[in-house]
């Protein structure tokens, strides 16, 4: 009976509820888009993080990422420890050998960072693949084809086909030197990879450094990267001695801060939007509950109880915070979907931006994220009972014989 | 009488002062020489030398053979006989540039600026001591910091405009025969990083050197590079077109 009756109160001021509703709708709406493009934002920054270039999770030997001692290495088998194998959250794993050293072609010379990889393998960890502008991916079979970054073509003016040398410091002490083939190049948007990166075969790169069957890290990719800390310590323990999982968190330091950063901006745009709104609410229902004054006067006088009164106005307010819900929490997915599959091209507006460690590609596009509308959700309601507590009260702490006089 | 007297001094005094800053730049000079030819010293003017070089590391360790020319203080060039893996690795130095050549790919590749303070050949000399150490004279501030009766003891701060990589450098050379006993480095910090000791001092002509240096990185007190001059042979005929990148890749 409650129920019916608050439902039916609620629409006896058709326009003012509307345009409360529309008032919440709007603000749910929105902030489950604009929540949407902030995760996405944060994806494409991660991603370009770990999908360019560290994966999710990489196991080296301790202190390796600090100071890449060349000697710091291990053996190739190590990719393959039963521990990484039963791992069910491991999607891929990539051994990979790490070299710094010049690159020159006839009178110009850059430092570059190369990697020795196994191309099929690696293919499963970062996703260079999908950023080749010219030429392909260089093959196993290729023995000395490289792929190298769009910045450093540009620099040295190289295309595929064009030869290069490799010098480098070797593990015996020798000058390692050998010519590259370039295969490929790739444009991440990421400046530090762009000018710097180059990836070779494994066993090329093992040749030139004197430094057969061995590796200098695994770098995995896991199926939840935000499991990435957690696999990690899980890990470790059960791998021999003298190695080390880390995840990407602590190789990009910055990059976990500004995550972590998001959960508590995210409270924040939503309290503040909701701060808003909720007032709206307020305003409505105190301008509901003062109208009808003398109606709760005979309604208590004929036997209500004031709990059920309090009861009576909060679930007006349930009412009107549910349907906004259900229909806000609709457009706000309609939008995210279309910002998701669409999304917006600001290149030609904005250059990429390399932030903690990632890089904010230029296009508003959005993710699903399960807490982008949950918080929204659980807030809306919060802040409708909330903003009903206050007429509610007032409501039910009246005094019949007063009320009822009221005109 | 008096007067006289005094005025004999103002007449005198500008030659006195003249007397006094000639006898200071009389020693400027003096230190400066000293440190040109401890830099020089396997130079000359030209030269020939077939040394051995053993370089020790915590990793690994290697003994290289190699042959080098030198042409005053711009040229020089060093060829490596031996390992045979490695026969044929040449570097060139012309003026404040480092090539090197790389018989495996057969090509020259000229050391970029970023790489200067890198290992050559795998020593704990790097391309820097290749190209600076023998302008130590122009781009230092020398000063005589100690002298008792065999040792003289520079300090050479750097000048406000060098680029150069050390904080401090100070030589001990002996008196006599004038030859150096050791160099140390400081970083930037005035910690010393680097010392090069010398030993074996031989007559070679008319020149007294010490024939072999070593060098100690002071932060890897498990590793040092010894550099033994086997033969060396000064005042040769070589001109400058001995060092060109040609004669690099030649051989």
């Amino acid at each position: 009976m409650l129920l019916s009756l608050a439902f039916r109160n609620l629409w006896r001021n058709r326009r003012r509820t509307l345009l409360t509703l529309s008032a919440m709708v709007v603000s749910a709406a929105l902030l489950i888009l604009a929540l949407g493009v902030f995760s996405g934002m944060f994806k494409d920054m991660l991603a370009s993080a770990t999908e360019q270039y560290y994966g999710h999770l990489v196991l080296a030997q301790p202190e390796y990422h600090l100071r890449r001692d060349l000697f710091a290495n291990l053996s190739v088998d190590i990719a393959n420890h039963a521990a990484l194998m039963n791992e069910p959250e491991i999607l891929a794993r990539s051994p990979r050998l790490r070299s710094f050293g010049l690159l020159s072609r006839q009178l110009s010379s850059q430092p570059v960072e190369l990697l020795g990889i196994i191309p099929e393998l690696e293919q499963q960890v970062t996703s260079l693949q999908n950023k080749i502008t010219v030429g392909y991916y260089p093959k196993l079979e290729d023995r000395n084809g490289a792929m190298i970054g769009q910045g450093l073509a540009n620099k040295m003016k190289l295309k595929p086909g064009d030869e290069l040398v490799f010098v480098t410091q070797a593990a015996d002490g020798s000058i390692g030197n050998d010519l590259l083939i370039v295969r490929g190049v790739f444009a991440t948007g990421d400046s530090r990879n762009d000018n710097n990166l180059v990836l070779a075969p494994l066993p090329w790169l093992q040749d030139v450094m004197v430094l057969p069957g061995r590796i200098h890290e695994v770098a995995m990719i896991l199926a939840n990267p935000m499991l990435a800390a957690e696999v990690a310590d899980r890990l470790t323990p059960r791998l021999p001695e003298n190695t080390e999982v880390l995840a990407w968190g602590d190789l990009l330091p910055e990059m976990r801060e500004v995550i972590a950063a998001y959960g508590v901006s995210r409270m924040i745009i939503v309290t503040i939007l909701y701060l808003a709104t909720g007032l709206g609410i307020l305003n409505t229902f105190f301008m509901s509950v003062m109208e009808r004054t003398r109606e709760f006067g005979i309604l208590m006088a004929q036997g209500m109880r004031p709990m059920a009164i309090r009861s009576l106005v909060l679930l007006e307010t349930l009412f009107l915070g549910g349907i906004a819900l259900a229909i806000g929490l609709f457009c706000g997915a309609l939008m995210t979907l279309y910002m998701q599959q669409v999304g917006i091209d600001l290149t030609t507006y904005i250059t990429p931006i390399t932030y903690a460690g990632g890089t904010i590609l230029p296009r508003l596009h959005a993710v699903f994220e399960v807490a982008n509308f949950l918080v929204p959700a659980g807030m809306l309601l919060l802040v409708s009972l909330i903003a009903g507590f206050l007429p509610a009260n007032r409501a039910a702490r009246l005094d019949p014989v007063v009320a009822v006089r009221e005109d | 009488m008096s007067i006289y007297h005094t005025s004999l001094i103002r007449k005198l005094l500008p030659l006195l002062v003249l007397l006094s800053i000639l006898s200071g730049t009389a020693l400027a000079l003096d230190i400066q020489s000293v440190i040109r030819e401890v830099e020089q010293q396997y130079m000359g003017t030209s030269s020939r030398a077939r040394t051995t070089m053993q370089v020790k590391t915590s990793h690994w360790e290697r003994t290289l053979e190699m042959e080098a020319w030198s042409l005053e203080r711009d040229y020089f060039l060093v060829r490596i006989l031996e390992p045979a893996k490695e026969r044929g690795v040449a570097t060139l130095k012309r003026n404040r540039e480092v090539w090197n050549y790389l018989p495996k790919v057969d090509r020259i590749i000229k050391v970029p600026p970023s790489m200067m303070g890198g290992s050559w050949m795998g020593s704990h000399i790097t391309n820097d001591d290749l190209v600076k150490a023998n302008h130590i004279d122009e781009d230092f501030h020398l000063r005589l910091l100690e002298e008792t009766e065999t040792n003289y003891v520079i300090e050479c701060l750097p000048k406000e405009d060098a680029a150069v990589v050390w904080g401090k450098i100070v030589y001990r050379v002996r008196k006599t025969p004038q030859v150096p006993e050791q160099i140390d480095y400081f970083d930037e910090e005035m910690v010393r990083v680097r010392e090069i000791h010398f030993d074996d001092i031989q007559q070679i002509g008319e020149r007294i050197v010490p024939l072999r240096l070593t060098v100690l990185p002071l932060e890897k007190p498990d590793e040092m590079t010894v550099l033994h001059y086997r033969e060396l042979v000064y005042d040769l005929d070589l001109d400058e077109s001995y060092f060109s990148l040609r004669n690099l890749e030649s051989r």
